[in-house]
């Protein structure tokens, strides 16, 4: 077969990238973030059976299809009016406390970590996670690897399969849990509490002792001061599974708590004529553009957020790292986005702790693990907390339940305002009138929207050491001047 | 996860979104190939999967024969190309910007002390429509999965 060049399309239209646009002295004028979206998932659900929506919805996104499917899950207990029996409940929070504990894992060591561990100006080809076993040792890299594959086990058992669990039911699950299964996922959830534990040590060894690293941390380019949104218990802790959608302010306090179902009344939409997603902000506070401050209704979700939005932690151990998280960077709320991977790894034990209380509960391989619906099906909201922030799915079902509207709001949509503010601050800081710009800029502008983790709907490919976000500036007369990554 | 993981020495996977139109082009041949081989030694498998979540599934095969949609700048759709190493990336699934490219997962795996295949070979199909939700190919990527199919043969038994 003959060879072939390939030629990747990442850079043509309907693909990730970030426009930066300079006004006549050389200064950053505007910023766009464009993240493509996928289309049509509205017809493509419309006369559906709604108990089809949480095999469904969980195929959108490779990388958190368990999140799709507890909230698809939980919007099937309101359209069908029916609430799970507790252990139902549990066994839904165990198996996404799993599914918690693997994704800030790959997230922390082998996308966000590189930055830190490396060091910001450690060249591409070691920031990676190839780079980082060099740092932290194989046998960290190991454990790494082994909590993955025992938390994947795990869901595997709790859910039926490894990746696409035939799991939630409205008003329950399909199946429950054995004592020899829950022998070996608490075995499982304490393995993944101790790695946890080893992790904010690493952490604290390599990024919090070093003051170069902290200095960035705090520094402006990496701070914006939003308001805050994260689902809480009713003690106002962090909850990722079950309970309330809390908003504080940029000095912390409560704007606004509020049930799923009653989500249209505080948040609306903001479209632009340049981006393919909408931008998400606080109705009672309005929309006054990409800007920071109490007056300004952009708002931030994931584990920055659902710090700040909380009163603290659920789980012990957690609220000891919570209290030093937020004592080591100057009280609440945390502005600097970059300490989202410290955020992260403060919810990383939390998972874990939870798994462990969940996996211990008695109630936890009770067979009554579903209410069989009764009650004519209609419209409902479910929302949870994916990893990647407060994640709403939305159906209305004509009386045999089938769907006739489908809306979902993803992390990514709503981090989108902030993190386009993010970019257009990390380019500001380094482009000047008058200095070159450096390729530098490319990794300080990975760094601003890395922690946000935003989602592209599928996996668009990018060629080694390609950034899944190119940068394109363009001077006063938009004419393009300058490409990285 | 574990049915894959078994002594076989090939492993045929298709990699795609089963409900994104082309890009779901590998799943279709590996269905197909399911009604053509019947052999001990070659394993089919689908995945929706990734990056490093791939190396769950590459682990312990000696030989890997990859079925992904690609999308080149200049391609036509259902063009049927067979990747060599310097390339692997550009596949849809086998990176993505969440994950690590093929070439480090492969790279990270070895460090790790896992037994991964020595010989790995892609066949990627050139799609035409990846962002809309359809359970359907479009009818120049459907024309192509016989040539995939046959192309895949070929290369098990090389």
């Amino acid at each position: 077969m003959r060879k072939i060049t390939i030629d990747p399309i990442t850079r043509l239209e309907g693909h990730g990238k970030i426009e930066i646009f300079l006004n006549d002295a050389g200064e950053v004028a505007n910023c766009y973030l464009q993240i493509p979206e996928l289309r049509g998932f509205e017809k493509f659900t419309e006369g559906r059976p709604a108990e089809d929506m949480p095999q469904i919805t969980q195929r959108i996104c490779g990388v958190c299809p368990e999140a799709h499917h507890m909230a698809s899950a939980k919007t099937l207990d309101a359209v069908f009016h029916t609430d799970p029996p507790p252990a139902a409940k549990k066994l839904r929070e165990l198996l996404y406390s799993c599914f918690f504990v693997t994704d800030h894992t790959t997230h922390f060591y082998i996308l966000g970590g590189p930055d830190f561990i490396m060091g910001p100006d450690a060249p591409p080809a070691e920031r990676n996670i190839l780079g980082v076993i060099g740092k932290v040792g194989a046998e960290l890299a190991g454990a790494v690897i082994k909590t993955r594959v025992q938390n994947h086990h795990a869901i595997q058992m709790l859910g039926g399969r490894a990746v696409h669990p035939v799991f939630g039911l409205p008003g329950g699950v399909s199946k429950g849990l054995t004592e020899e299964e829950r022998k070996i996922i608490e075995s499982t959830a304490l393995d993944s509490l101790e790695f946890a534990k080893l992790s904010l040590k690493v952490f604290d060894d390599i990024v919090l002792k070093n003051k170069a690293y902290v200095d960035m941390i705090l520094s402006d380019t990496f701070t914006h001061h939003t308001y805050y949104m994260g689902m809480v218990d009713e003690h106002n802790k962090v909850n990722f599974y079950d309970g309330r959608i809390r908003v504080v302010d940029p000095d912390g306090k409560e704007l606004c708590k509020f049930e799923a179902k009653d989500y249209l009344n505080y948040i609306a939409e903001r479209v632009e004529p340049w981006s393919y997603i909408k931008f998400l902000y606080l109705k009672n506070i309005g929309w006054k553009g990409f800007v920071d401050g109490k007056d300004s209704g952009v708002f931030r979700v994931a584990p920055l957020a659902r710090l700040n939005a909380a009163d603290g932690m659920a789980t012990p151990l957690a609220q000891e790292y919570y209290e030093k998280y937020f004592a080591t960077l100057g009280g609440k709320p945390v502005h600097h986005t970059l300490a989202t991977h410290w955020a992260r790894l403060v919810e990383l034990v939390y998972a874990a702790e939870r798994a462990v209380e969940l996996v211990r509960d008695p109630e936890i391989t009770s067979p009554n693990i579903r209410t069989v619906p009764s009650a004519i099906p209609d419209e409902g909201v479910g929302i949870v907390e994916a990893p990647r922030g407060t994640l709403v799915h939305h159906y209305q079902t004509d009386s045999n339940g089938i769907i006739k509207k489908a809306n979902l709001i993803v992390a990514t949509v709503n981090n989108a305002a902030a993190m386009n503010m993010s970019v257009k601050k990390a380019a500001m800081g380094l482009i000047k009138p008058g200095k070159e710009i450096s390729e530098g800029l490319l990794n300080t502008i990975e760094m601003a929207w890395r922690p946000y983790d935003p989602c592209f709907g599928c996996a668009t490919h990018t060629l080694p050491g390609q950034s899944a976000l190119p940068v394109i500036i363009y001077n006063a007369a938009g004419k393009e001047i300058k490409r990285l990554g | 996860m574990a049915e894959l993981n078994s002594p076989d020495k090939t492993l045929v996977l298709g990699l795609g979104n089963p409900i994104l139109g082309d890009d779901a082009a590998g799943l279709y041949v590996v269905k197909e190939l399911k009604n053509r081989i019947d052999r001990a030694d070659v394993t089919l498998a689908e995945t929706h999967l990734g990056g490093i979540r791939l190396l769950d599934l590459l682990a312990g095969f000696d030989r890997v024969i990859l079925i992904d949609a690609i999308q080149t700048k200049h391609g036509t759709p259902g063009q049927v190309y067979r990747l060599t190493d310097g390339n692997f990336d550009a596949a849809r699934h086998i990176a993505s910007p969440h994950e690590i490219s093929f070439t480090q997962t492969l790279e990270l795996g070895k460090k790790l002390g896992l037994k991964l295949p020595s010989d790995i070979r892609i066949i990627a199909i050139e799609a035409a429509e990846v962002s809309t939700f359809s359970e359907q190919l479009t009818p120049a990527v459907q024309k192509a999965i016989p040539t995939a199919v046959e192309t895949v043969l070929i290369e098990i038994n090389k």
